[in-house]
């Protein structure tokens, strides 16, 4: 039996450590640490709520825009405040293209590289590259000369060692299954995201006043000024802009991302019966589409139970509890009790081993992070989650006619979403979706202007005094990474208790007080593992939920020697 | 835009608020010429790809991890920069570290690159800064208003602290300069 360790490098949001059983090859057991305390929540105690946004976008180091959006839906729930259209369109523009630019950069950037051999894609034939590439899409990058190009300039990289960005991966392993001239293409493209990511963050920028940490939030609207003929603020001129780069982003997704997953996951049809895991789904939904107290939501909400697509449950927040049984804290109610998230408690009493170590001691409490529940049962959230419930509903969607083609193209049936590779294909689905729906909430806004309606925040409840002496709130969103909640409690205009249960905990969390396996850890389980100094197949079902911890392998034998130690995110 | 000025950190760990903060002392208490932009990058890698891809110089503000003591001043630039980015001496290693090759790949590295920083005392999660660091901030705020100069640029000192109605502001309000 080998023992597998992957461990913590940075600190941007978290530190995420697994540890692994492999046995005849494949994983047996798996426990997903988080190796960083967070209590981002005992900062805010005491704190002016309308300022709560400023402090929890700086929780995550990845996605600037996602805990103020959580953050203002809570506080304008607790006070009871219902933004404006323009407000609810902007914020939809921002959340989106959140989530696009997010998935783009986390296939190619950091996720690809699973699949994707560079060292064999130096050695591709441009011309068969560009006869792949022209079959797939009608992108127009796609001649001999320019995969020539590309080819050479990252071999030239590669000789002078400059490359760090591509070191530390196990080129030539055996799981690479692309030929040359596919590692070639997905290369090329590679480079193509990076540079399609940085002009279209633009709109983030338009919208928020400034890139990263957007200034643009306020409970109960936006700040951004918008009015058709003034300078400094969303006018004609940045409708039109923002219509450039909606467009430029539907062009690059459909016509690069989608097609490249597709013809990636071609090779590695196995892929979608691997890392199925906890076949429970949960999204809260997001995107509203009117202005009332229960808006019809674009990307719809739901709770899947046993992979049964046919029955999807509605969410009631009141069944989310969190567990602590192998998480680092104390409840003072007992740590086998389960507390949702509004009589949450964060007392952290740390009780693992001091770092560097080389196990820890699963058996008692392993993790930083709590064990949500959802009526008792973990839950997948994330892309997958989303495009499920989408699939699932009994409604004609975008999400349904993307899907479907896919599956078609792909020639799989609908239970191959319940993998691995599953999760990755939503996620590139996810985006086309996104990209193609920003472009009705940008020409929304023009239709605002249009009728004159340049109202950006409701100021009814922004005194404190307006608000009930005691209130609670729920603010819900959908991250990149899935379902997130903040919750809070609001005493004489103080917050008087908050609460975060951020998607990475509901995938990444430890087990329960019931034994349970969360999604990382269950979704590990049977996953092969052709050479435990390199364990690829790991990284590439630990990828596939876009973890927004970066962290480090190294692989120990049954007698504990450290083997290998390298970078995975 | 000739010269950049990136702050980077996360202001809710302790000393590593050190990036941001200067950024937003630079705002308040100078007046820049054309030509140069601050920007504040948080802890964010790639999505700063543009702000970098568009500079002839950029400056990088950070927490730098030596071995010298908490709030020593210290200065990196050109190989020594990538160096200490891989070698993990800035807390911010694997978005910079990114974030620069990336820049090389698309073929639009800076001319130069100069990473100017403080050595923290506690990156952990608190609001405020160590004793020593919060002495030395002053001095790091100098030395890029200096190195900015260096570079042919204009950066004087304000006569009084500007309003504040600038987005960073908010930061400032907020975190405590």
């Amino acid at each position: 039996m080998t023992h597998v360790v992957v461990d913590p490098i940075t600190r941007i949001e978290g530190h995420l450590r697994i540890e692994a059983e492999v046995e005849g090859g494949k994983v047996t057991q798996a426990w997903s640490s988080s190796t960083m305390f967070r209590g981002v929540e005992l900062i805010l105690e005491g704190r002016d709520p309308r300022d709560a946004w400023a402090f929890t976008q700086r929780i995550c180091g990845v996605c600037t825009t996602v805990h103020a959006i959580a953050s203002i839906r809570a506080v304008e729930h607790a006070i009871g405040v219902t933004p404006p259209p323009n407000a609810r369109l902007l914020r939809n523009l921002i959340i989106a293209a959140q989530n696009v630019h997010d998935h783009v950069i986390h296939f190619y950037h950091l996720q690809a590289l699973d699949w994707v051999d560079i060292v064999s894609a130096l050695s591709a034939d441009p011309a068969k590259t560009a006869k792949l590439a022209q079959s797939l899409s009608d992108w127009p990058l796609s001649s001999t000369a320019y995969f020539s190009d590309v080819r050479n300039r990252v071999k030239a990289f590669v000789e002078r060692g400059q490359l760090g960005i591509f070191a530390n991966a196990y080129w030539g392993h055996p799981a690479y299954r692309l030929p040359p001239e596919a590692n070639l293409m997905a290369l090329a493209h590679y480079l193509e995201a990076l540079d399609f990511q940085r002009r279209f963050i633009k709109i983030h920028a338009i919208l928020g006043g400034k890139n990263p940490h957007l200034q643009s939030f306020l409970v109960g609207g936006m700040a951004t000024p918008v009015d058709p003929d003034a300078q400094a603020s969303l006018n004609l001129g940045t409708i039109a802009e923002l219509r450039k780069l909606v467009a430029e982003g539907v062009d690059f997704v459909s016509r690069v991302y989608v097609p490249d997953v597709l013809a990636i996951a071609s090779f590695y049809k196995d892929w979608f019966s691997i890392g199925s895991g906890v076949s429970n789904y949960l999204s809260y939904g997001d995107f509203p589409m009117d202005d009332s107290p229960h808006p019809v939501l674009y990307i719809p909400s739901g709770v899947i139970h046993a992979q049964d697509l046919t029955q999807i449950a509605s969410v009631d927040q009141t069944k989310i509890a969190e567990y602590v049984t192998h998480s680092w804290y104390d409840y003072t109610v007992g740590n086998d009790a389960g507390l949702n998230p509004y009589h949450g408690e964060t007392n952290p009493n740390f009780t693992g081993p001091k770092p560097p170590f080389k196990r820890l001691n699963v058996e008692e409490k392993y993790s930083w992070l709590k064990s949500p529940r959802y009526d008792g049962a973990p839950m997948q959230v994330g892309p997958l989650a989303r495009m499920l419930v989408a699939y699932g509903l009994n409604r004609p969607t975008r999400a349904k006619t993307l899907i479907a083609a896919a599956l078609k193209q792909l020639d799989a049936p609908p239970s191959a979403l319940f993998s691995t590779l599953g999760r990755i294909a939503a996620r590139a689905i996810e985006a086309q979706v996104l990209v193609e729906s920003m472009g009705m909430w940008v020409e929304g806004l023009a239709d605002q202007m249009a009728r004159r309606d340049y109202r950006i925040q409701d100021t009814s409840h922004w005194h404190p005094s307006t608000w009930p002496k005691d209130c609670f709130g729920a603010g819900f969103h959908e991250a990149p990474r899935g379902a997130l909640g903040h919750w809070v409690h609001i005493r004489d205009g103080k917050i008087a208790k908050y609460q975060c249960v951020v998607p990475s905990t509901w995938n990444a969390g430890p087990r329960d007080a019931h034994g349970q396996p969360g999604p990382y850890e269950a979704s590990l389980e049977g996953t092969p593992v052709a050479k435990p100094d390199q364990p690829l197949e790991i990284l590439r079902t630990v990828h596939s939920f876009d973890p927004c911890m970066a962290c480090g392998v190294h692989v120990v034998d049954a007698t504990k020697r450290e083997l290998a130690r390298v970078r995975v995110s | 835009m000739p010269v950049l000025i990136l702050g980077l950190g996360n202001v809710l760990l302790g000393d590593d608020a050190v990036g941001p903060l200067v950024l937003a002392r630079l705002e308040s208490e100078y007046r820049f010429g054309a030509g140069v932009r601050l920007v504040d990058g948080g802890t964010l890698g790639l999505a700063l790809l543009d702000e970098l891809a568009q500079a002839r110089h950029a400056i990088l503000v950070d927490a730098v991890a030596t071995e010298a003591p908490p709030g020593t001043l210290v200065r990196l630039d050109g190989e020594a920069v990538r160096d200490a980015v891989r070698e993990r001496l800035s807390v911010h290693q694997v978005g910079v570290a990114d974030l620069l090759d990336a820049a090389r790949l698309i073929g639009r590295y800076p001319h130069s690159v100069v990473l100017l920083g403080l050595v923290p005392g506690s990156i952990g999660l608190h609001l405020g800064r160590t004793a020593a660091v919060e002495a030395a901030l002053g001095g790091l705020v100098r030395a890029v208003a200096r190195e900015v100069r260096s570079l042919g640029y204009e950066c004087s000192k304000s006569a009084r602290r500007s309003g504040g109605d600038r987005p960073i502001h908010a930061l400032v309000r907020h975190f405590g300069v």
